[in-house]
């Protein structure tokens, strides 16, 4: 049980960060949903960040890190699907970015716009579908990504997977330990604010009734982090479906809180709070949302009735 | 980073399970009912306690001068767990090897080293804690009991609440102040740390009846108690530093997300038993307790993972321990809420479990003041204005 990162993946992410360095990673100016970094995204997978769960002596844990940090950028790139999903589904190396689906093939998903390739659960297996850009129509959503959804099926290249476990377990992590990136951005951002903004002659972080809800959302943040890089670590469909539980279960809370104490300026597209907790809100309802993941992390856990 | 166990932790964690499973009596669960406090449970630890110190693992975390085997922090660790997990054969004696042994290594002189530390490594004594009073609870420097300056010692007077293990206690590490009209000086500065002994003239122990179990809870009243000065722990002035020390020890020192998920792990088996675990609700109310559990795992083994690596203490404890409440409450709420009988006298650890779970919050100083600590000291929030 060590929680220090090793000197690998210390150095994997201080390269991460040097690479960051070289964009622009202050909130966006224009009033936007989302700013989806098509460059750095491009960069990203250039440079091998989002492969290193292929590597030798590497593997989930260290994608889960990366994935993580990058969620805490208030830009969005596809990082969870391709480098932590897609290594356990035999998706080559360089197809990507990846979308993920569940439910019928024809709903949003997240982006899709971008994605070469569609994972979708399809309850008894999963498929590997081919994404013509022609067949993606754009949805316009408050979801803090880019989300489209295929115009048909006809016509569309699919390769049965059977392992769709192998889908939901690195779909379960990806989306908790993307969750915790947002979740620590988002808080960042409230701190900030409560620590400065002034009300009844002291800072709004002052107030006890503030000080609390911050100091749960704390205990939320890291508690999410720690779950999903123990399910990355173990890999086991139970730890996966905890971390995605927690994650998935804390959100409406979290997020409410986060844009309460930032009052209606939360709720502009000048603050750029929108850019994590719309992010958490898309993610709260993947895979069929909190509920069915706890679910699934009592079956994973102690298994079917006998 | 890595979330595994090394060989050695877990062939130690196999060799405390085995020594459990063929160490506790037939009666265990009903030993245990009545919580670590309780006379059976106090007498058997007794037992148990000179039988672990036999087997090296009752004091194996402290130093070699000691006594102990200078263990690995995380081997000590998986001991609490496991001993907790079993409902704490221990008994109220936890206290001596988490918290009091330390404390007395690093402050106490080498008098109160030779009279203190033996009977701990025996398995021999028990110790309570005189911190709370009917006016200072985890506003504990607001504490009113005097400790008057007199010839070769103090005379204590005033009253203690909510004193765990009191009606059988040895030796209380006891928190007074020196009167103003004394010299004393105000708040934190005028507490001293008495290490009482409990049979001294003047001490009046009244347990207090209470649903978190027999033994657990007493008033205790002292009434011109003479301690001797030279069982005062550290100086004058210096008590405050010793009780954090304390409070840093004893805040993570339980590792109650490991009952709680055997208590879970317990009800699962008793649910499928009966035929009810198809039932999704079910499933899914089980599903979120057990996340609580591990996240309150995770963030305590951080606490642990700081102290293995000789890191200072940080605040967060406090967050770890918000999460160590949550784990309780949510596994104590599926159990009530699906398994009511186990309160009508069905399950005796699940009662067990229900009244240590609802203390959770409250002791060692309320999660309130755990989330202050969260946000004044993690998330530097700045303090909020007297009016």
């Amino acid at each position: 049980m060590k929680y220090e990162l090793t000197d690998d993946q210390a150095s994997v992410l201080a390269g991460l960060d040097q690479l960051l360095g070289g964009f622009d990673s202050a909130p966006p100016t224009a009033p936007v949903l989302f700013d989806y970094a098509a460059g750095l995204d491009r960069t990203l997978a250039e440079s091998g960040f989002l492969d290193i769960a292929r590597e030798d002596g590497f593997g989930a844990l260290d994608a889960a890190l990366i994935v993580e940090r990058l969620a805490r950028l208030p830009q969005v790139v596809e990082a969870a699907a391709s480098a932590l999903v897609a290594p356990a589904l035999g998706v080559p190396a360089g197809t990507r970015p990846v979308a993920l689906l569940s439910g019928p093939l024809t709903k949003p998903a997240r982006f899709l716009p971008q994605a070469q390739v569609l994972l979708a659960d399809r309850g008894d297996h999963a498929l590997m579908i081919t994404v013509e850009p022609d067949n993606v129509e754009t949805v316009e959503t408050l979801f803090a990504y880019p989300y489209g959804r295929l115009k048909t099926l006809d016509g569309v290249a699919q390769t049965r997977i059977d392992d769709v476990a192998a889908l939901r377990r690195r779909w379960r992590t990806a989306l908790a330990a993307e969750a915790a990136g947002c979740m620590a951005s988002g808080l960042e951002t409230i701190l900030e604010h409560v620590k400065t903004r002034q009300a009844f002659g002291q800072p709004l972080g002052a107030f006890q009734a503030i000080q609390h809800r911050l100091a749960m959302a704390a205990e939320t943040v890291e508690s999410t982090r720690y779950l999903a890089f123990r399910a990355a670590w173990s890999d086991s469909e139970s730890d996966a479906a905890i971390a995605a539980a927690f994650a998935q279960t804390r959100i409406a809370q979290l997020t409410y809180d986060l844009h309460q104490f930032a009052g209606a300026m939360s709720m502009t597209l000048e603050f750029p709070l929108h850019l994590w907790t719309y992010r958490l809100r898309a993610l709260a309802g993947e895979l069929g949302g909190g509920s069915r993941q706890a679910r699934a992390a009592a079956l994973a856990t102690w298994g079917e009735a006998a | 980073m890595e979330f595994g166990w090394s060989v050695e932790e877990e062939a130690h964690r196999a060799r405390i399970r085995d020594l459990l499973a063929r160490t506790l009596p037939a009666d265990w669960e009903q030993i245990s009912l009545h919580g670590p406090g309780s006379d059976a449970q106090t007498a058997y630890a007794r037992e148990f306690c000179a039988l672990l110190a036999e087997h090296g693992l009752l004091v194996p975390n402290w130093p070699r001068e000691y006594g102990g085997e200078d263990a690995p922090v995380w081997l000590q660790f998986i001991l609490g767990e496991e001993m907790w997990a079993a409902g704490e054969p221990r008994g109220g004696q936890y206290m001596n090897i988490n918290w009091v042994g330390p404390v007395l290594m690093r402050y106490g002189t080498p008098a109160q080293l030779e009279k203190h530390l033996p009977p701990i490594q025996a398995g021999r004594s028990l110790w309570c804690q005189g911190f709370s009073e009917p006016g200072a609870g985890s506003d504990l420097a607001a504490l009113r009991t005097t400790a008057t300056p007199v010839e070769g010692g103090y005379k204590v007077s005033g009253a203690k609440v909510w004193t765990s293990y009191a009606g059988l206690a040895d030796t209380c590490f006891l928190l007074a102040r020196v009167p103003a009209a004394a010299g004393g000086p105000e708040g934190k500065a005028g507490i001293v740390i008495l290490l009482t002994d409990m049979k001294s003239p003047g001490i009046q122990v009244k347990q207090i009846p209470a649903l978190i179990g027999e033994g657990d809870i007493h008033e205790v009243f002292f009434d011109e108690v003479f301690v001797p000065a030279a069982d005062r722990l550290g100086a004058e002035g210096q008590a405050w530093e010793i009780i954090n020390y304390v409070l840093q020890h004893e805040r993570v020192g339980i590792a109650r997300y490991e009952f709680s998920r055997r208590i879970l792990d317990r009800a699962v088996a008793k649910l499928k038993a009966d035929g009810r675990w198809d039932d999704p609700i079910l499933q899914e109310k089980a599903g979120r307790a057990l996340m609580l559990c591990e996240a309150a795992r995770m963030l305590v083994y951080r606490i642990v993972d700081g102290k293995a690596r000789d890191l200072p203490a940080d605040a967060f404890g406090s967050v770890a321990r918000w999460s160590v409440i949550l784990g309780d409450h949510g596994v104590n709420e599926f159990m009530t809420e699906f398994l009511p009988e186990g309160l009508l006298g069905e399950d005796p650890v699940q009662q067990a479990h229900h009244q240590r779970a609802i203390a959770a919050s409250i002791a060692s100083g309320a999660a309130e003041i755990q989330l202050n600590l969260t946000a004044r000291r993690w998330l530097q929030l700045p303090g909020e204005k007297r009016r």
